[in-house]
């Protein structure tokens, strides 16, 4: 054989390799005899290394299951890809808002049997987490960290203008005046230096405030469509945007865009609530995790974001963002999947991951233990939404990526000033309700 | 007598064919596998609805129809072309303007030259990330340079108004890769050509349009066919300047990036794939025309 057949020859079995060769199953069949699940997870970092001592302590606790944590990113698309290729992980670790997409296309398998055989039961949870795992009748995922969201203030600030840390706004009229006294303009008249809340930083909830105005953007009953119905134009989220509105009316736009391009990114010293550029922000627990590498000196308080009405005690409004694990279909050790499941939601583990996460557990009874000794020092509150009968979750429908990037367009109209709320939202609601109406009329055909 | 050896030696002989096949397969398997069986079945799903996550499902011309209703879709083709428009050709142009400067005898010719063409080397979203930071309003060195010059700079990034100039802008920074092909054509401009247009008397900038931009044409028409397809199919600097946890600024949301939002986003596959046959379409019928056009406009020197 001539040296050039022999390598035409090697190449042509390297491509045949490569393209019919053994692929995942063979690769990923054991390790010392045991079962191997993939474990596909979004976080890296002190997020990832938490969810990789519980993965730990499983691998550890037993002979027969081992659990291989995949960092990946962008992974709702990664995920579609593979469960529609049909060579999916074992568990994947999605957002809350993903779950109605996925189970009404089959994707993930249901667990209202499954779970309970390993002693995992809804009645755990608290009661406002309970409702991202179920959809349509049926449980579809747990929860293996959740945050509630709310309002964040700097009560130094708050001290400084002449208002008092300990009493937080409760009203949206109080938020308002906090924010004017905390908002300052600089002696130049044309730059701001500090603002006292401003609803597009973060930015990451846009379409939130019509809860606080007594309403909601969406409805999964009625509607001609059968998918549900978009509020967008309703009074409580047309309010809202008017009530968003006048601040960039009163601070003027040109000038909050240039100071936000003066904010750093949000996981740097640079975020504005650290360096004290905003006094009242809306986020999750997690951004204690931050204060704490970057600015552990802050002063900052946690109280339910501010209402029209204001909060009916112990029944606070407020978002609930969950990260949820589910079993795909396809998955090809649903029963050992599980086993794992329910050891992450152990109430150890579940405290640990929640610790270094920092964020409340989603289970019920938090142990004193963990309640005393979590970073967060407004652990309460978060908690305080999770069990109230008034916290809400995004809406639950499949075209949501769809229906929230749409709302995110037109919030920017809004904000600047381009048209009136009504104008906007009335434009919206349509599109919204196409797009739903469009997405049930196709499900009905499949399951026709 | 010994030209008909030579061609008695390298007559096709049996099984020739099928050697030559053997040899060019991979490309035949890797164009079936990669490309021609992907496109087939694209066309396919743009005519069903396929959320990915379950079998596509027939749907005839609907996803092709509902284009016409979907104000996002418009919004992104009206974006899409009025980058085409303003940025091919000022690439185009500067390109030459670089090309003739740096065919010329100057100084630091050969470093001029590698200094504009390595920005093509730079990965795309390294080059967005630079220039997020070059044009933020408040801290970026271009407001910086400005404001020396007392110009008080925009919102580059977010300023709906400023967000196209600032794609265009970046867009120049590839010119490198178009003025290398330039400067190649200038250099292969026969001298006797400029000797008799300096004989008939012709200044300089008739000399550019007579004899340079004649004997250039068929690179002009290259590049520009080249940053057509570029143009028409722009997403990772802009996905990574425009597409924020906020929302996407409306002004920086193009076709490609509405597309892949489809696909892997929303979960319309079919959608998307239909997007994708337009913008293949759009794209054969804009080289068509300036092929047709290339028939009158770009000069073939016979050899």
């Amino acid at each position: 054989m001539t040296r050039r057949a022999a390598l035409g020859g090697m190449a042509a079995a390297g491509a045949g390799f490569a393209l019919f060769g053994p692929r995942g199953e063979r690769a990923r069949a054991s390790v010392d005899g045991r079962i191997v699940l993939d474990y596909w997870e979004k976080w890296t970092r002190h997020e990832g290394d938490a969810m990789e001592k519980v993965i730990a302590a499983f691998n550890a606790s037993q002979d027969r299951i081992h659990v291989r944590y995949v960092v990946t990113s962008d992974i709702g698309q990664k995920s579609l890809i593979a469960i529609g290729s049909g060579n999916p992980p074992d568990l994947i670790g999605l957002y809350s808002f993903n779950i109605p997409f996925y189970a009404e296309a089959g994707a993930i398998i249901p667990m209202d049997e499954l779970a309970p055989k390993f002693g995992v039961t809804l009645d755990r949870y608290a009661a406002g987490v309970r409702q991202v795992m179920r959809h349509k009748g049926r449980w579809w995922a747990t929860v293996n960290t959740a945050g509630s969201i709310a309002l964040y203030y700097n009560r130094e600030l708050f001290r400084k203008v002449g208002l008092d840390p300990d009493r937080p706004p409760s009203t949206i009229a109080e938020l308002d005046e906090a924010h004017r006294k905390l908002s300052k303009i600089g002696d130049d008249g044309k730059k701001l230096e500090r603002v006292g809340f401003l609803h597009r930083e973060p930015g990451w909830w846009s379409w939130l405030w019509a809860y606080h105005f007594g309403g909601a953007i969406y409805s999964p009953d009625g509607g001609t469509g059968g998918g549900g119905v978009s509020l967008t134009a309703s009074d409580a989220n047309i309010r809202a945007m008017e009530w968003m509105q006048s601040y960039a009316r009163d601070l003027g736009v040109d000038r909050v865009k240039s100071f936000q391009e003066g904010f750093g990114n949000y996981f740097t010293p640079e975020n504005p609530f650290l360096t004290g550029k905003v006094g009242m922000i809306v986020q999750g627990p997690w951004i204690a995790n931050l204060v704490q590498a970057f600015k552990p000196d802050l002063d900052y308080g946690v109280a339910p974001f501010p209402t029209v009405s204001g909060h009916a005690a112990d029944q606070p409004v407020g978002l609930i963002d969950t990260d949820v694990l589910v079993i795909p279909r396809n998955a090809r050790h649903p029963e050992a999947s599980m086993e794992f499941i329910a050891w992450t939601q152990r109430q150890d583990m579940s405290e640990l991951l929640a610790t270094a996460h920092c964020k409340p557990s989603p289970l019920a009874v938090a142990s004193d233990e963990f309640l005393s000794r979590h970073p967060n020092r407004g652990i309460r509150v978060h908690y305080a939404i999770f069990g109230s009968n008034r916290a809400y979750i995004a809406p639950k429908t499949p075209t949501w990526q769809q229906f929230k990037d749409e709302f995110d367009s037109a919030v920017q109209r809004v904000w600047r000033l381009e048209a009136l709320p009504r104008e906007v939202m009335g434009g919206l609601q349509s599109r919204t309700q196409a797009i739903i109406d469009h997405a049930a009329a196709q499900r009905r055909r499949r399951n026709a | 007598m010994r030209a008909q050896g030579s061609a008695s030696r390298v007559r096709p002989r049996f099984g020739s064919t099928a050697r030559g096949l053997l040899w060019v397969s991979p490309w035949l398997v890797g164009s079936a596998a990669f490309l021609f069986v992907p496109m087939a079945m694209s066309l396919y799903y743009s005519l069903t609805d396929y959320p990915l996550l379950e079998p596509p499902l027939w749907s005839g011309l609907d996803n092709y129809r509902r284009m016409a209703d979907d104000p996002v879709f418009l919004r992104v083709v009206k974006n899409t072309a009025l980058f085409c428009v303003l940025s091919i050709p000022l690439q185009t142009i500067l390109a030459i303007v670089l090309a003739v400067l740096l065919n010329g005898r100057i100084p630091l010719r050969r470093t001029i030259q590698a200094c504009i063409f390595i920005p093509t080397l730079v990965p795309l979203i390294a080059s967005a990330m630079v220039w997020m930071w070059l044009f933020n309003g408040e801290l970026g060195l271009v407001n910086r340079v400005l404001s020396v010059l007392g110009v008080d700079g925009p919102a580059w990034l977010v300023d709906r108004d400023w967000v196209m100039p600032s794609m265009v802008l970046m867009s120049l920074w590839g010119v490198g890769q178009a003025m290398i092909v330039f400067l190649a054509a200038l250099q292969d401009v026969p001298r006797q050509l400029y000797e008799a247009a300096r004989i008939d008397g012709m200044g300089a900038l008739r000399q550019f349009s007579s004899v340079t931009l004649p004997m250039i044409s068929p690179a002009i028409l290259f590049n520009v066919i080249s940053l057509t397809i570029a143009c028409v199919q722009v997403f990772a600097i802009p996905y990574v300047m425009f597409r924020k946890p906020d929302g996407t600024n409306p002004a920086g949301h193009f076709y490609t990036m509405y597309l892949y939002e489809n696909a892997f986003v929303y979960g319309n596959m079919g959608y998307a794939s239909a997007m994708a046959w337009v913008q293949l379409l759009v794209v054969l019928v804009l080289t068509g025309v300036m092929l047709l056009a290339s028939r009158r406009l770009v000069h073939y020197r016979r050899v």
